[in-house]
């Protein structure tokens, strides 16, 4: 017994510290707590919606539903878009512009439109309305709501719209010549560029009228944020006439101190909430408090006019997306919108009844894109292409990779509008025949034989590494090589920096995100996008004299119109194949009502203040 | 030894400025920083791209940008310093503050506990030298080093974060009988495998702990402890007492009964203390806690001078760890305290992401149960992992000395087993475990960058890999700073530990 003493202190020290000693079990005996307990009432019925998600109302449209009297329920709601941290309350800088940024931006600044679950324009008429005035030369009167005010109590007038025009004036630049450069460091130049000048209305007042010196596609959404400018003339100690005297004249010198406070002014550093002085809301929320590195919690506006948020406190988590299906089992999170991919939709259907699943398509939309530059193989045989569209089982994509996460996706036919729009069916009947809705290989094996080409290597690009494209490079293969064709899976981890300007590829397989404007698509097709997003150098007359005609014009006929030419012309000429329009997953605990995905960029916080829990 | 000192500095210096240039080169050359805008379908792309190349200088050549960041960094010297912004215009230096305080949190108490108990184990390993017990831990502790960490990190999520939050939340959270008896088979299992003996010792083990075990959890069931649990001032007593008497069995010898009642006071006295303090440590602040703690250590002292006569070092150091553990025991029945009302403000206490609860308020030991709560996965997590590194290496050490001459010298003068290995093994073979747990130390600024991304913490770990990303040399350059400093600092500070413990290595 070498260690007696060794193993006796152990045995002692190990079996006391279990030895338990109480004189009565604690607590009431039958205690029935739960700390979270949901609020009792809500506000009236509950209805169930299409995904079995709980509705206070039913939405009559696509845009916000109309919660009638409600009040603001005590309780709070987790959301979590990533792990970014939040940057800055001016997110319209290029280097603060991101979607986890505007996630919370967006809560606290209102604007006079927003995009509806389906991408429509809706006006928000709680905060304003606008009317268009005159068709040539367009007019545009915004009437901003008598009630709206900022949280600190200055009124929101014409004065923030006038700056606005300031921030995104091109014209207002520092330094002279070659070296000059927009003053403000605004994100967007477009209501500078499209109105030569200032709205003209009363800078104290509710209105003010725009006017744009040609007809443009895309006026409703042209007027986005505006920051407050009351305290961009204060913080600069400017003042307010001072201020927008100098906006009214393009005065670059005078507006230096406006400009250096815009441009860096609202940027903190983690942690370090802007007060509300230079900070202020006139949307439904406002910042409560800052965790940095952890969260941001946003509460209810006081001073907010409108229908009030449904649920006081709004906790935005910056999580990690692969921690968040855990997150909402464990009730840290109660909305997520995870990647949607099967394993992540297993675990969500492996959770059951405590939470809601909502699948649909996104605005986000997969195609084949052939380059037409010179040494590629597709640019000069329509016949090649035609064969290769032949060849690409696009039914066997949709079904294999997509269907399982959204039930409802169907193979997409047109590249300007979406299956679940309600102008798709119109527009896809005049542009496109369905010739290539099923694979042809006799046919597709004759056009590559009469093609004399020998060279039937077919590289397609797509940004590595990415498992569904690969899938679906591997379908392809399978199918296309039966008609001839060699093609090689050339995914590339820098795709877009070194493969696709250099042209080593033939097809291109990627997404383009749909903005929700009307003209956006001019830069990927007009042969005046080459060089910027046109990246397949893709020229046809038709095509550009339609997108022009598109662009100029203020008519929703005359746009609809040519989309159905634009979309014609692509799909016979072949400029590439559309897909399929991305799935999207919105996943929320069973007891949050009123969570509606959307397939807009914004996300499902866009209707947050709609968010309340129920029984 | 100073010009030594001098030496290194300088000689390090070099090093860091070598490298740092080396590492932003690499930086600026990993990726394309206008990858994310490439794709992008805005229509003032080319805006865009123009602008972040203006704002990140990516137009310049590398030695101009390598230049700008090294004068930014050099105004340390006079106390401006300026690392520079990441992408998104955010002051690097103020990221860095949060992200080191953030990683300090995360990994100082997992390291320490995995250094203690690794050498711990390491110890009782290599004294048991091939027996059962010896390959059981080792085939743990090597599996517990191979664990992908985010997969563990989900079981671990998935098991102790929502299992445990239902089980908590269950009308009656209690256990059923399998579990009580599976749990006191491995327990007893366990304990006589580590305190071994003869084969009918082993079986009076094993019985005892499966036969306690099957009393204790049903009994804790009737206290309804999950929801309401408590100590008592008796566990409190018997504790402290056993603690005594185990640091002095370990220290100088039950014999020696000047050493044991030192100990046995101190125990008393920290029951007087629990009863004297209940009411000032209600609702307390850290500054009530440190005085405590102070004057608790400093009573420990006094107690074990006085009483200790010729053996003055050992009673001081039995009566120290008594205080200490009795110091330990009166904060966790104040946290158990507050438990019930803990749970009434989150509902699920166990969250699987974050660091606290978003906007929290409750009082000191509420907060400090948030803060712990969600300490608890991820230290578990990395305690495990680095748990065999320190296990092994203190194994393999203790058994290298274990077959020195002056062991068995020691042996042949006829000292007792606790001397020859606590006094001679141990603390020999502790020499090549200080470099190890010095590259550890300055290892783990460096953050755990999986740990903290699935549980949702930014740290260090967190830093580089989105400056990384984003191709940004700004956050990545400020996380190099802090780890090649700390790696050639903790280097030093290993030659002068080495010192300290073999006195043949002093100048």
């Amino acid at each position: 017994m070498k260690y007696t003493k060794l193993s006796a202190a152990a045995a002692l020290l190990a079996s006391s510290a279990l030895v338990l000693s109480a004189c009565a079990p604690g607590g009431p005996a039958e205690n029935e707590e739960s700390g979270t307990a949901a609020p009792e009432g809500g506000n009236g019925e509950v209805m169930t919606g299409e995904a079995g998600n709980k509705l206070t109302v039913e939405p009559t449209d696509t845009g916000k539903a109309d919660l009638g009297e409600i009040e603001t329920q005590e309780g709070s709601i987790s959301y979590s878009v990533g792990e970014d941290e939040f940057i800055s309350y001016n997110s319209m800088t290029p280097e603060t512009y991101s979607t986890y940024n505007s996630a919370i931006t967006e809560r606290m600044i209102s604007t006079f439109a927003y995009f509806g679950t389906d991408g429509e324009i809706y006006q928000n008429e709680e905060y304003g309305t606008y009317e268009k005035i005159s068709d040539d030369p367009l007019q545009v009167k915004y009437t901003i709501n008598e009630e709206a005010v900022w949280s600190d109590g200055t009124p929101v007038t014409a004065a923030d719209y006038i700056l606005k025009w300031g921030v995104e004036n091109p014209r207002i630049t520092s330094g002279e010549g070659e070296e000059a450069t927009p003053l403000f460091n605004s994100i967007a130049h477009e209501f500078g560029l499209r109105v030569p000048d200032a709205p003209e209305g009363d800078v104290d007042g509710k209105e003010f009228t725009i006017t744009f010196e040609e007809p443009y596609a895309d006026w409703p959404i042209l007027l986005d944020t505006a920051q407050p400018a009351h305290v961009v003339a204060e913080q600069s100690g400017m003042g307010m006439e001072a201020m927008i005297e100098a906006v009214k004249n393009e005065d670059a010198e005078a507006l230096a101190p406006a400009a250096e406070f815009w441009n860096t002014g609202w940027n903190t550093s983690p942690g370090e909430l802007p007060s509300e002085e230079i900070a202020p809301s006139n949307g439904p929320y406002k910042f409560k408090s800052w965790e940095p590195g952890q969260s941001i919690t946003l509460e209810a506006n006081d001073q907010w006019w409108g229908t009030p948020p449904a649920t006081q406190e709004l906790v935005i988590r910056f999580a990690a997306a692969d921690t968040h299906v855990q997150a909402l089992q464990n009730g840290d999170l109660n909305v997520i919108e995870p990647q949607a991919t099967v394993d992540t939709l297993e675990q969500l259907e492996g959770l059951g009844d405590q939470i809601v699943i909502q699948q649909d398509a996104s605005l986000t939309w997969e195609h084949l894109d052939f380059n037409f530059m010179e040494e590629s193989i597709f640019s000069d045989s329509p016949e090649l292409r035609e064969a290769f569209a032949l060849c690409v089982p696009r039914q066997n994509i949709v079904d294999n990779l997509i269907k399982p996460l959204d039930p409802e996706a169907v193979v997409m036919n047109a590249r300007e509008v979406f299956p679940f729009q309600e102008s798709y069916q119109e527009v896809v009947d005049a542009a496109y025949d369905g010739q290539y809705d099923e694979v042809d290989m006799e046919r597709a094996t004759q056009l590559v034989e009469e093609s004399g080409k020998t060279n039937l290597d077919v590289r397609i690009g797509y940004s590595a590494p990415n498992p569904r494209r690969a899938e679906t490079v591997a379908m392809i293969k399978s199918s296309c090589d039966e008609a001839g064709f060699n093609v090689i899976d050339a995914g590339h981890a820098d795709f877009f920096g070194v493969v696709q300007p250099q042209g080593d590829w033939e097809v291109a397989l990627f997404a383009w995100a749909g903005s929700g404007q009307i003209a956006s698509g001019r830069n990927i097709y007009h042969t005046a996008g080459i060089g910027n997003q046109n990246y397949s150098e893709y020229s046809n007359e038709t095509v550009d004299a339609a997108w022009d005609t598109l662009a100029s014009s203020v008519d929703p006929e005359v746009h609809a119109e040519q989309v159905k030419i634009i979309e014609r012309e692509l799909w016979e000429s072949l400029h590439g194949i559309p897909l399929y329009a991305h799935p999207g997953i919105v996943a929320h605990s069973a007891d949050i009502a009123n969570v509606r995905n959307t397939a807009t960029q914004s996300g499902a916080v866009w209707n947050a203040e709609q968010w309340a829990r129920v029984e | 030894m100073l010009k030594f000192i001098l030496r290194r500095f300088g000689s390090s210096f070099l090093v860091l400025l070598g490298a740092s240039l080396l590492l932003y080169v690499l930086t600026i050359n990993s990726g394309d920083p206008l990858k994310d805008l490439r794709e992008s379908n805005a229509d003032n792309r080319e805006y865009l791209i123009e602008q972040r190349i203006d704002f990140m200088g990516l137009d310049q050549p590398w030695y101009a940008r390598y230049w700008d960041w090294l004068t930014g960094v050099g105004k340390c010297v006079i106390g401006q310093c300026d690392l520079g912004t990441n992408r998104s215009g955010q002051q690097v230096i103020d990221l860095l503050g949060l992200a080191a305080a953030s990683t300090l949190r995360l990994v100082v108490l997992a390291t320490v506990i995995a250094m203690v108990f690794g050498v711990l184990i390491g110890i009782l390993t290599a004294i048991r030298q091939y027996s059962g017990i010896d390959y059981v831990v080792t085939f743990l502790t090597f599996m517990f080093f191979s664990l992908p960490v985010f997969w563990a990190a989900v079981l671990l999520k998935e098991y102790l974060a929502i299992g445990f939050n239902d089980w908590l939340a269950s009308p009656d959270p209690g256990f059923s009988w399998p579990t009580i008896i599976v749990v006191g088979l491995v327990l007893g299992l366990a304990l006589q495998a580590v305190l071994a003996g003869n084969a009918r010792r082993r079986l009076f083990t094993f019985l005892g702990a499966f036969v306690f075990t099957c009393a204790a959890l049903p009994y804790m069931d009737w206290l309804n402890f999950a929801r309401y649990p408590q100590l008592g001032p008796v566990v409190i007593t018997l504790v402290g007492v056993a603690a005594a008497v185990g640091a002095t069995v370990l220290g100088a010898g039950l014999k020696n009964r000047r050493v044991l009642y030192a100990g046995l006071i101190t125990a008393v006295l920290g029951l007087v203390a629990y009863y004297a303090t209940y009411g000032l440590l209600w609702d307390p602040n850290w500054l009530i806690i440190l005085i405590l703690a102070v004057v608790a250590i400093g009573v420990a002292i006094a107690i074990g001078r006085l009483m200790g006569g010729y053996s003055k070092g050992a009673a001081t150091l039995v009566s120290v760890f008594t205080a200490v553990v009795m110091g330990g025991l009166i904060i966790v029945e104040h946290l158990f305290r507050s438990w019930p009302s803990y749970l009434e403000i989150v509902g699920r206490p166990i969250a699987t992401i974050g660091s606290e609860t978003p906007n929290f308020t409750g009082t000191f030991w509420e907060d400090f149960l948030d803060k712990g709560t969600q300490l608890l996965l991820p230290t578990i997590l990395l305690a495990l992992i680095s748990l065999a590194s320190y296990s092994r290496y203190t194994r393999a050490s203790m058994l290298e000395v274990s077959q020195q001459d002056y062991i068995r010298t020691a042996r042949a003068k006829g000292l007792n087993e606790r001397q020859v290995i606590l006094k001679h093994a141990f603390r020999n073979s502790l020499i090549p475990i200080t470099t190890i747990m010095a590259f550890d130390f300055a290892g783990l600024i460096g953050g755990a960058v999986i740990t903290e991304q699935v549980f949702g913490w930014k740290g260090m770990g967190e830093l580089f890999r989105t400056g990384l990303e984003q191709v940004d040399p700004a956050p990545v350059m400020a996380f190099f700073l802090v780890t090649g400093t700390a790696a050639v600092l903790f280097n030093l500070l290993a030659d002068i530990l080495y010192a300290v413990l073999d006195p043949r290595i002093r100048v």
